[in-house]
């Protein structure tokens, strides 16, 4: 089993789908920061100063995060990066659930609006989603850490902790 | 320190700086409909709690808008079928000011409202009021960065005084794009500002007119 989930094929397959999909959640913020601020700002936790920079350089990072996963460049601080942001987006999301007050998450852009349980139902499947990606991302991090040079990606010089 | 370590930490930050520039120089470029204010972001504080229907946030220096005595779910606003006079105008807009002139109004005074000329403001995205609008709206989109010289070419246009009514709409529903911009005209020193709580999408469920196109 411990072989398997470390086996260099399935390392690759997971962070190119990792990859894929943040970058597929950053283009529809890139192309509309307006939209990905207000989306920030209906969470109600962070201050109104803070909403710009949020909106503009989150979904780069989203973006240059992927394609590092993608081509294999930076691996593990990509990973760190990707674990990070899912940490913090389930815990953005929990909080309002918790008390109850239903978001759009702006994962992948603006989303149709429901009705308040339903978007409360979808938070729930949503921070599912993430703690998924999450051990996706761990399962990376995990391959590409100290000492396991044995089951390094075949491209192991483009990892974090090699040679580049 | 582990060798990974060191060398992951400078990357993880090399990445948010790579953002960070990426996000400096499309903001640059963007069009006024997509680009952003570094700082000083023109947005009032959130509101808390959209208001419901027939609920006066203020003016209660007016008697026939929320009679105490009502409930607040089935209370009816001051009509608008007069909106230069009396009924729509604080009679002591000191006092107003003080409170909270916001409120809003149904699809009914909006639509009379509409009929004698209120001025309408649009809170949705820009995008949005090229789709559809209320004819004459304004097009003043709370989340785009040119917001404050839209709203400088509609003073200048209409001209609107203090006390003046100002209907401002979005799309109903949980939208509060037009509390805030109602929260940005207070501080402007705007004190009669009505929100049409059901907004557009109510416009055009009740069948009246629309405008589409740039404004």
């Amino acid at each position: 089993m411990r072989r398997w989930l470390s086996h260099p094929n399935l390392t690759m397959a997971v962070r190119v789908l990792l990859g894929l999909v943040f970058i597929a959640a950053a283009l529809p913020k890139i192309m509309d920061p307006p939209g990905f601020t207000k989306a920030i700002w209906a969470y109600e936790l962070f201050p109104v100063w803070s909403l710009s920079p949020l909106a503009l350089i989150l979904p780069w990072l989203e973006l240059f995060t992927g394609l590092a996963l993608c081509l294999g460049l930076w691996v593990r601080a990509a990973a760190l990066w990707v674990a990070a942001l899912l940490l913090s987006f389930s815990l953005a999301l929990s909080i309002n659930l918790i008390r109850q007050h239903p978001v759009d998450c702006g994962c992948f852009g603006a989303s149709t609006p429901g009705t308040e349980s339903e978007r409360l139902a979808d938070m729930r499947w949503i921070i599912l989603r993430d703690a998924g990606l999450l051990l996706l991302a761990i399962q990376v991090l995990w391959t590409t850490g100290p000492g396991r040079g044995t089951h390094q990606p075949a491209n192991s010089a483009s990892t974090d902790g090699q040679q580049v | 320190m582990p060798f990974s370590l060191r060398s992951t930490f400078p990357r993880m930050l090399a990445l948010a700086g790579m953002a960070a520039l990426a996000a400096l120089v499309s903001n640059t470029l963007a069009s006024a409909s997509r680009r952003l204010a570094w700082s000083s972001y023109a947005l009032a504080p959130p509101v808390p709690t959209p208001l419901r229907e027939g609920t006066v946030v203020s003016m209660p220096s007016q008697p026939s808008a929320n009679p105490p005595s009502e409930p607040v779910a089935r209370a009816r606003p001051a009509p608008l079928a007069k909106p230069q006079g009396s009924a729509l105008r604080p009679p002591q807009p000191q006092a107003a000011t003080a409170e909270n002139p916001i409120r809003e109004i149904t699809s009914q005074e909006a639509w009379k409202a509409f009929q004698t000329g209120v001025p309408f403001l649009d809170a949705r995205r820009s995008a949005e009021y090229v789709e559809g609008h209320i004819p004459g709206a304004w097009c003043t989109p709370i989340w785009e960065s040119d917001l404050d010289d839209r709203l400088l070419s509609f003073k200048a246009a209409r001209r609107p005084g203090p006390e003046d009514p100002i209907i401002i709409y979005c799309s109903g529903g949980s939208c509060r794009d037009s509390h805030l911009l109602a929260a940005k005209l207070l501080n402007e020193g705007y004190f009669h500002l009505l929100i049409y709580r059901d907004g557009f999408p109510d416009w055009v469920a009740q069948g009246h007119p629309i405008d589409k196109g740039q404004p």
